[in-house]
């Protein structure tokens, strides 16, 4: 079998102290293998945004253990001294808003990521069409932010997500401004491009919609996760 | 890389372009001020460099005749002629006055000279010299008297018969040329009813009226019909006199004061026109604190309303210094538009002042830089906001 793209144990995040605290995951496991979609699906303040900015490395644990592609990021702190670095080249991330940057282009703002690893601009914008096109967005390439549908907005974050082939994608409530239809869409795109590049993507989801989507679910309470099967239909 | 600075910019030119506009409006002021300094020292200048003189020579113990009223017998130049290394000598009066003309009133200084000698208007723009010994004038342009133009001057009516230009007190006011006698006449001579209460009172005055003393009474009234002041008695020097000897000279033997043209440059810039300067000063200073007080609060308007995108921007691993950079070219860029505009409305508007605007190449290169300076420290406030943001932000929940 192959080395999971995630891998956590006993992770922990505790906000404040003393009589303040209050501790938002208490020791969540999971484990994702390249190419997996999961689903990560509980009621609001069950600690669902602690663990994607905690996978997404932008706070830090309290403890616990984390590793992407067999590599350990965290371990009761952090491996690795470049953040931002690692935000960049190992980390995708899709909002529930598209939060493109207004006023750059399509390609750009996909092509940014690229640009950022220190690709030359040429190079990083030929790289961003490639990846627009596998989305069947390829006809917006110089569309501005503001002239796309929400679908098409959608489908260019998701781009820029994978643009660096990073080993996982955080997507937080990814087709929440989105009707059925376009949420299923959205959920389709996320399992082929998991498949076309080997990427294990959490979706962070209260989507009554696209739940059944997925083949395993991870149910989040009280800061404890709790693995359960999916239906796994056909987005 | 792409700049994102530029981009940002293009993609709301107008808002960007209109908050330059209205920051160059400011900085074409801020300017203006400076403009409006420089216009008074070449005025003082070019006041000193209307006669063709080497040495001013006053009443002692003054600052004459532009920073101080000074009084000097007009037979003195007689003497000064004397003295060795002086070539050229010229009686001259100045009083500012408002006079009347045809098109209204225009405060003027009267300057009265002998032609042919220091203290003549050195070119005219139109017209000719004055020709005869009373009540013609030489008129500078900004006065706005015209050629052939008849004006009235306390009794007499004047005709001017020439034109001038850059030729103005150091308060900027046009000057108007008349012969000597007649500004004398101008400046000294009271009106009749005036002399004849004079000469009344000298008559009761037995010091005046002694019976045994004839021709005292006549003695006394004709001295204050008369008058035979001039303020200043302007000398040429030989092209070898060494003028601070000349100077020295004066003031040792002749009992009056001499400046030389270094001395006149002083009192003009650093007596006459120094609280000037310093209110223009504390204008540029407030001026100029007010502009970075302005491009602050534009650039942290501009990057608060940003902050969902340099959290993305964060978050997928932008670096502070990309973040930053992008923030302060938005204000250098804010800076240069506004540095245009303001350069260009300053030279638009500076023919309409009242006063001489100068605008001078190396004041706008110092302005350009001091606007960038000023531009890249009021981006600091909005460059730190932007540095506090939370990548987390980007995250909901």
């Amino acid at each position: 079998m192959a080395q999971p793209a995630i891998e956590i144990n006993g992770l922990a995040k505790r906000y404040g102290e003393g009589d303040a605290a209050v501790d938002a995951l208490k020791g969540v496991d999971m484990m994702i293998q390249p190419g997996e979609v999961v689903g990560l699906i509980g009621p609001s303040g069950s600690g669902k945004s602690t663990l994607l900015k905690c996978l997404g490395a932008v706070i830090e644990p309290t403890s616990g253990r984390m590793a992407l592609a067999g590599k350990a990021i965290y371990d009761n702190g952090w491996k690795v001294t470049d953040l931002r670095a690692l935000r960049r080249d190992r980390i995708g991330f899709v909002f529930q808003a598209p939060y493109l940057i207004p006023f750059l282009n399509v390609t750009d703002n996909v092509a940014l990521l690229p640009m950022l690893a220190g690709l030359p601009n040429s190079q990083a914008r030929e790289q961003a069409r490639q990846m627009l096109a596998a989305l069947d967005v390829g006809h917006r390439t110089q569309a501005q932010v503001r002239q796309l549908s929400g679908g098409e907005q959608q489908r260019v974050s998701i781009a820029r997500a994978l643009v660096n082939e990073p080993p996982i994608v955080l997507a937080d409530e990814p087709t929440a401004p989105l009707d059925s239809e376009r949420a299923l869409t959205v959920i389709r795109i996320l399992n082929q491009m998991a498949q076309r590049f080997q990427t294990a993507i959490i979706v962070v989801t209260h989507d009554e919609k696209i739940i059944p989507t997925f083949k395993r679910l991870y149910h989040i309470r009280d800061g404890r996760t709790f693995e359960a099967a999916g239906e796994g239909r056909a987005a | 890389m792409i700049n994102l600075a530029a981009r940002d910019i293009l993609h709301g030119w107008g808002k960007f372009v209109f908050t330059g506009v209205g920051l160059g409006l400011l900085i074409g002021v801020t300017l203006s001020m400076a403009g409006i300094y420089r216009g008074l020292v070449d005025d003082g200048k070019a006041l000193l460099a209307i006669g063709g003189a080497d040495l001013w020579v006053v009443q002692r113990d003054t600052l004459g005749p532009y920073a101080e009223p000074s009084s000097v017998r007009d037979d003195a130049y007689r003497s000064l002629l004397g003295i060795p290394g002086v070539a050229a000598a010229g009686n001259v009066t100045y009083l500012t006055m408002q006079i009347e003309h045809a098109r209204g009133e225009v405060r003027v200084m009267l300057v009265g000279f002998q032609p042919g000698h220091p203290g003549e208007p050195g070119y005219l723009v139109a017209g000719r010299p004055i020709t005869r010994s009373h009540y013609e004038a030489i008129a500078d342009m900004r006065s706005g008297l015209s050629l052939n133009e008849r004006i009235r001057i306390r009794r007499h009516e004047y005709a001017v018969v020439g034109l001038t230009r850059r030729m103005v007190s150091s308060g900027g006011d046009p000057m108007l040329f008349v012969p000597l006698k007649d500004a004398q006449e101008v400046q000294f001579l009271k009106d009749n009813d005036a002399l004849v209460n004079e000469r009344a009172r000298s008559a009761a005055n037995p010091a005046f009226n002694r019976p045994g003393v004839p021709g005292l009474l006549e003695a006394v009234q004709a001295s204050q019909t008369n008058s035979h002041q001039v303020n200043v008695v302007l000398l040429r020097l030989a092209p070898d006199a060494d003028e601070t000897r000349v100077a020295e000279q004066i003031r040792r033997w002749k009992h009056l004061e001499a400046y030389t043209r270094a001395d006149m440059d002083e009192i003009l810039v650093a007596k006459l026109i120094a609280t000037s300067a310093r209110q223009i000063f504390m204008f540029l200073v407030i001026l100029s604190v007010v502009s970075a007080t302005i491009v602050a609060f534009i650039i942290y308007t501009m990057t608060l309303n940003k902050v969902r995108e340099i959290a993305v921007l964060k978050l997928i691993g932008a670096r502070n210094r990309t973040i930053a950079l992008m923030i302060l070219q938005q204000a250098l860029g804010l800076g240069v538009i506004g540095f245009i505009v303001g350069r260009t409305a300053a030279a638009l508007w500076a023919p309409i002042f009242p006063k001489y605007v100068l605008l001078l190449p190396g004041d706008a290169v110092r302005g350009a830089l001091l606007v960038l300076l000023i531009c890249a420290l009021a981006s600091v406030v909005a460059i730190r906001a932007a540095l506090r943001v939370d990548p987390a932000a980007a995250i909901g929940g």
